[in-house]
């Protein structure tokens, strides 16, 4: 798939500029050819994940959700459909 | 400078000054400055909470320190009611349904919210150029740029048009317009303060943070913000800095700089001049100093922005006018997603995306996403070796001065590069403080992972030194 359709932009051409970074990284010696060898993540401990129960939102909050909301159709918000192809 | 939060406060306690003159007089002045700094006033809301200060004030209650301090909010920030338009044509009418995490912190405290501040469009800039409100001016020159991308907050805080101001700091967002503006801008450790709220950019560099006159004041409001949210579970709990803790720097026995920043041909020769003397002057207080290796500038800007292009591709998918933004209607629903994005996007939000869903595409993925995950694995193990070996690590801010208005944009390359200084930090989720001294931009004080306090003792020992 091409970049402007992966990115939903019309005529979408990779950059230049970005391709030189890319360059650089293609070229960089990485001695430890693991990336998953990562010791740096920010991983949650049981103990500390949230309760699993559903928060109602504010009034307030839900009005402008709603307001927000590009799209409304006989009631509806009508939401993102995902292309397959 | 002293701290503007207890000088202020002193001066509403004692009814030197009513918090709504305070907030009126903070309102004009935005109103007013030709700097481009405002996206959008919250006056009726600013005013409302000054009544109720002043009010109780009046019946002799007590105040808080940031009760009725008022403050910026760069314009990514929920604040509910407000429009937050990350400064782009995509969300220009987009209402905020609930508030960040550390917005409603500071609230609670009782602080004012004056206004959304002028940013880069989505943090996607080193200049605040990239913008639907007009490039921000510098504070010092108005023919050069901002900074960025929270380059309205940093020229209000410069201009006394705000006391402090919340900015948000991914790739040097925050310390870089600080450097530009000769304030100071914290990013702290990744994670210390909730970034419920924010609007992603680059999520696993994304900080929020603090850009103030002084550093007691940073130290407030870090203070107030931060803090383990369930709603971000990237955060982690932290203990509250403590005045007299910054107030000595005796524990600071070594510091490093890396060789190869102040060695580069890029950097600017009066700000290489000025940062080595700062380096002598530290020596002669019996510090050592020692000389660091460090990664080419080069691997750090394009290991940064794989990364962080790649996150905010997967990010920004979400503003397609379906979900969320200003929608475009075209001949069919692939063609009104399209449309909505190219119209609506800035060229440099464009370019970004494109590269991040570049690197994320099949056959590219390996060689530079993964990659660049590698590296961003290599640069943290640097960092973790060499905090064994000092305690600080110190470099200039930038490069160079700051741009004249119009010259980053037709040249991204160099605004990238421009970032030389800043990007490894935010790629270890290191604390890192912008300090108004030293070099014409400021310099950078970096400690390990979780040291916030230890940057903030440091700065104080500058303070004094230099």
């Amino acid at each position: 798939m091409t970049v402007d359709v992966l990115s939903s932009i019309k005529g979408a051409q990779p950059s230049e500029t970005v391709n030189k970074l890319f360059e650089v990284i293609k070229n960089a010696n990485l001695t430890n050819n693991n990336s998953f060898n990562n010791n740096h993540n920010n991983s949650v401990s049981l103990n500390n994940l949230r309760e699993d129960v559903v928060i109602d939102s504010s009034k307030l909050e839900k009005q402008i959700i709603i307001e927000n909301f590009p799209k409304e159709k006989n009631g509806y918000l009508v939401v993102s459909k995902v292309i397959e192809e | 400078m002293d701290s503007q939060i207890l000088k202020i406060h002193q001066q509403l306690v004692d009814q030197e000054l009513t918090c709504t003159t305070l907030v009126q007089s903070k309102l004009d002045a935005l109103k007013q400055n030709t700097n481009n700094t405002v996206n959008a006033l919250l006056d009726e809301k600013a005013l409302a909470l000054a009544t109720k200060v002043d009010a109780k004030i009046a019946n002799g209650e007590t105040i808080g320190l940031l009760e009725g301090i008022p403050f910026g909010i760069k314009d990514v920030y929920m604040v509910q009611g407000t429009i937050t338009t990350a400064s782009s044509d995509l969300l220009k009418n987009y209402k905020s349904a609930y508030t960040a995490t550390a917005i409603q912190k500071l609230l609670d405290a009782g602080a004012i919210p004056l206004v959304k501040e002028n940013c880069d469009s989505f943090g996607h800039g080193s200049s605040s150029e990239n913008t639907i409100f007009g490039a921000v001016k510098n504070a010092i020159n108005p023919d050069l740029v901002g900074g960025g991308s929270s380059g309205g907050s940093a020229v209000n805080v410069a201009k006394d048009y705000t006391v402090f101001s919340i900015g948000g700091d991914t790739g040097g967002s925050i310390r870089q317009p600080a450097g530009y503006n000769n304030v100071y801008g914290l990013k702290p450790t990744y994670g210390r303060i909730s970034r419920y709220g924010l609007m992603a950019y680059a999520s696993s560099t994304d900080c929020v943070g603090p850009i103030a006159k002084s550093i007691e004041d940073i130290r407030i409001v870090l203070n107030a913000m931060s803090g383990q949210d369930v709603k971000d579970q990237t955060t982690y709990a932290s203990a509250e800095i403590d005045k007299e803790a910054i107030s000595t720097s005796e524990d600071i026995k070594t510091i490093g700089f890396f060789k190869n920043f102040i060695e580069s041909e890029a950097i600017d020769a009066e700000v290489k001049a000025d940062f080595l003397a700062a380096i002598e002057k530290i020596k002669a207080k019996g510090i050592e100093v020692k000389a660091l290796d460090f990664f080419e500038s080069n691997t750090l800007v394009s290991t940064y922005y794989t990364l962080a292009m790649a996150e905010t591709a997967s990010n920004l998918s979400r503003l397609d006018g379906t979900n969320y933004g200003n929608r475009i209607e075209a001949e069919n629903l692939k063609e009104t997603y399209s449309v909505t994005r190219s119209e609506n996007f800035s060229e440099e939000t464009k370019r970004r995306i494109v590269g991040g869903n570049q690197v994320l595409s099949q056959g590219f993925s390996d060689e530079i996403y993964l990659k660049g995950l590698g590296l961003r694995d290599q640069i943290s193990e640097n960092f973790e070796k060499d905090f064994k070996e000092v305690d600080i690590i110190l470099s200039p801010v930038t490069p160079s001065t700051p741009p004249k208005i119009g010259d980053s944009l037709k040249d991204p390359l160099a605004m990238y590069l421009s970032d030389a200084y800043t990007v490894g930090f935010s790629l270890g989720q290191l604390p890192t403080l912008t300090v108004p001294q030293g070099t014409s931009t400021g310099l950078q004080i970096t400690a390990a992972k979780n040291n916030d306090e230890l940057v903030l003792k440091f700065a104080n020992f500058l303070k004094d030194t230099i």
